[in-house]
């Protein structure tokens, strides 16, 4: 484990160090650290099978890590569980959209308020006057996220039967609602063609400029890599390749290499 | 005229033992095979304090539902991180052994000839009054924040946990008002057919209500109910054709599940009705 020696960063609002993760005999993750500063977006690239998405797991507590330390604001969240994590304040779509099917597009939003909702079973199941005011309160706020990705007006859709684009931003507005400190997005771009590309951008942004969370994403499309992130990090093998600014990363021989493979 | 009154009344019993049934499937998305066993157990509880005791009618059903969600946390809180697959298996083998338990303590149950001499405190508007309020109940909690994050968490737990939603506590939790509820239906039964054996309560009547479940609709709480008046009530209707009936019954279930995989209701509820008729006059004003 001499691979696995925490580096120390600089003070951020998230902190990853040192993180290990093996499968079996397969290093998926092999002493992965970045940091996130508040209101930063941070990109993380890297070529197929580099183990990102196991990073994405180990910070939101998918995955236990074999060692190394994940911070929020000075926390230690390593080791706790999924939820709690989650409810400290770390949100997440995923690469292969996760929407609850029995539920419609608004009551999907809504979850993110259900466990926090200040009422008890009795008042639940006899649906007294706290319940009734607690979820009003909640549907609207969650119809304040669905205005704001752009899906108001579709509160009763299913959310299976809404084109692909707009499941992306029903997982975002869901994600959102949580009002995460860090929110994770795995591929946010995967799957849209190129017009939907530019308009999740400028919905980042905007999303970004009002609420001014950290965000840390995944992504393959060099569009949206470019134009969102303030900091990249390259992973390969589980290992950190590279870091620092896009255009200075993206010239980077060892990054070149690792995409499209030696030049000679 | 009796025999369509017992009908009706055994209807209702069934439409609120299905309610638990729908709770854990339908909502949360497990399989219980021991459901019937709640009943069971809320059944003999409620009646054994009346038969020893002669607890009023009140505190014995309060007993019964109590005994019954008592008993599904001794269940529930082992088995509910177990895998869905195991917790049939699981629930399955408990439902079982309260029938074994039942069976082999004839002393004070009755034994398989059955506890008897219950009182009859337990008619047809009673039950009417209780499946109203059960339904309520049910579907007050469906509507609730229990109910959104329990269907969250039947389509997928990892996205549910990444919402912050504790998914064995929510499990856990409506399994119990599963248990409270069934056992409610057992109190019922007890003091209406003044007579309770053990074989009753077998694994069959718990498999019953999970058709029941699905050819209604698995999310469906309106389709739950409907179907529960109509494959309990078609068995009669069929006795005519005595020697036919149970393939009749079969091959409707069979048409049914292959023609409409998601039930005859699918995700439909009745109360979408009204809301849309008040959705529309909201465009308007």
């Amino acid at each position: 484990m001499n691979s696995c020696i925490a580096t120390p960063s600089t003070r951020g609002l998230l902190e990853v160090s040192g993180l290990c993760k093996s499968f079996g005999g397969v290093k998926a993750v092999d002493g992965f650290s970045f940091d996130a500063k508040p209101g930063e977006i941070v990109g993380i690239i890297g070529p197929n099978g580099a183990g990102k998405t196991t990073v994405f797991n180990l910070v939101t507590g998918v995955y236990t890590p074999d060692s190394g330390s994940v911070r929020l604001d000075g926390v230690e969240l390593s080791g706790w569980r999924q939820d709690v994590i989650a409810r400290a304040g770390i949100g997440r779509t995923f690469q292969n959209i996760r929407l609850f099917k029995g539920l419609n597009v608004l009551e999907n939003v809504m979850t993110a308020s259900d466990p926090y909702a200040p009422y008890n079973f009795l008042s639940a199941i006899l649906s007294l006057p706290a319940k009734r005011a607690a979820d009003r309160q909640a549907t609207g706020q969650a119809r304040e996220y669905l205005d704001l990705v752009g899906l108001g007006g579709m509160e009763e859709a299913r959310p299976e039967s809404l084109p692909y684009g707009l499941q992306r931003k029903l997982e975002l507005a869901r994600a959102l609602a949580i009002r995460p400190k860090v929110i994770l997005l795995d591929e946010p771009a995967a799957g849209l063609n190129p017009s939907e590309v530019r308009e999740f951008i400028d919905l980042v942004r905007r999303l970004h400029e009002r609420f001014n969370f950290t965000i840390v994403f995944i992504e393959h499309r060099m569009e949206v890599v470019m134009n969102l992130s303030h900091k990249l990090f390259v992973l390969s093998f589980g290992k950190l390749l590279a870091s620092g600014e896009p255009e200075v990363v993206r010239r980077n021989p060892a990054v070149i290499e690792a995409y499209i493979g030696d030049e000679e | 005229m009796d025999y369509i009154y017992s009908i009706l009344t055994l209807t209702g019993i069934t439409m609120i033992g299905v309610m638990g049934t729908y709770m854990v499937t339908g909502l949360t998305g497990q399989f219980s095979f021991g459901q019937a066993a709640f009943m069971a157990v809320g059944g003999y509880v409620s009646a054994m304090l009346t038969l020893r005791f002669n607890l009023p009618f009140p505190v014995v059903v309060l007993a019964g539902s109590a005994a019954a969600t008592l008993t599904g946390l001794l269940v529930g809180m082992p088995t509910i991180r177990l895998r869905r697959d195991y917790i049939s298996l699981v629930t399955f083998g408990f439902g079982e052994a309260i029938i074994s338990v039942l069976n082999n303590s004839a002393q004070l149950t009755g034994g398989a000839e059955g506890l008897v001499g219950i009182p009859k405190r337990v008619d047809l508007p009673l039950v009417a009054v209780s499946v109203v309020c059960c339904l309520f109940l049910v579907a007050c909690y469906k509507n609730s924040k229990f109910g959104r994050q329990s269907l969250a968490l039947r389509t997928d737990e990892l996205a549910a946990r990444s919402m912050g939603i504790d998914v064995n506590r929510m499990k856990l939790v409506t399994f119990l008002f599963a248990s409270a509820i069934t056992g409610y239906a057992g109190v019922l039964y007890a003091f209406y057919s003044q007579y309770l054996e053990p074989g009753y309560y077998n694994w069959t009547v718990s498999a019953e209500w999970l058709i029941i479940v699905f050819v209604g609709g698995i999310n469906s709480l309106t389709g739950a109910m409907v179907s529960s008046v109509i494959l309990t009530g078609l068995p009669e209707l069929l006795r005519f054709a005595s020697a036919w009936r149970i393939l009749i019954y079969c091959i409707i279930v069979l048409l049914i599940i292959n023609y409409r995989p998601n039930g005859i209701f699918g995700d439909w509820e009745i109360n979408r009705l009204w809301k849309k008729r008040k959705a529309v006059q909201g465009g308007r004003a």
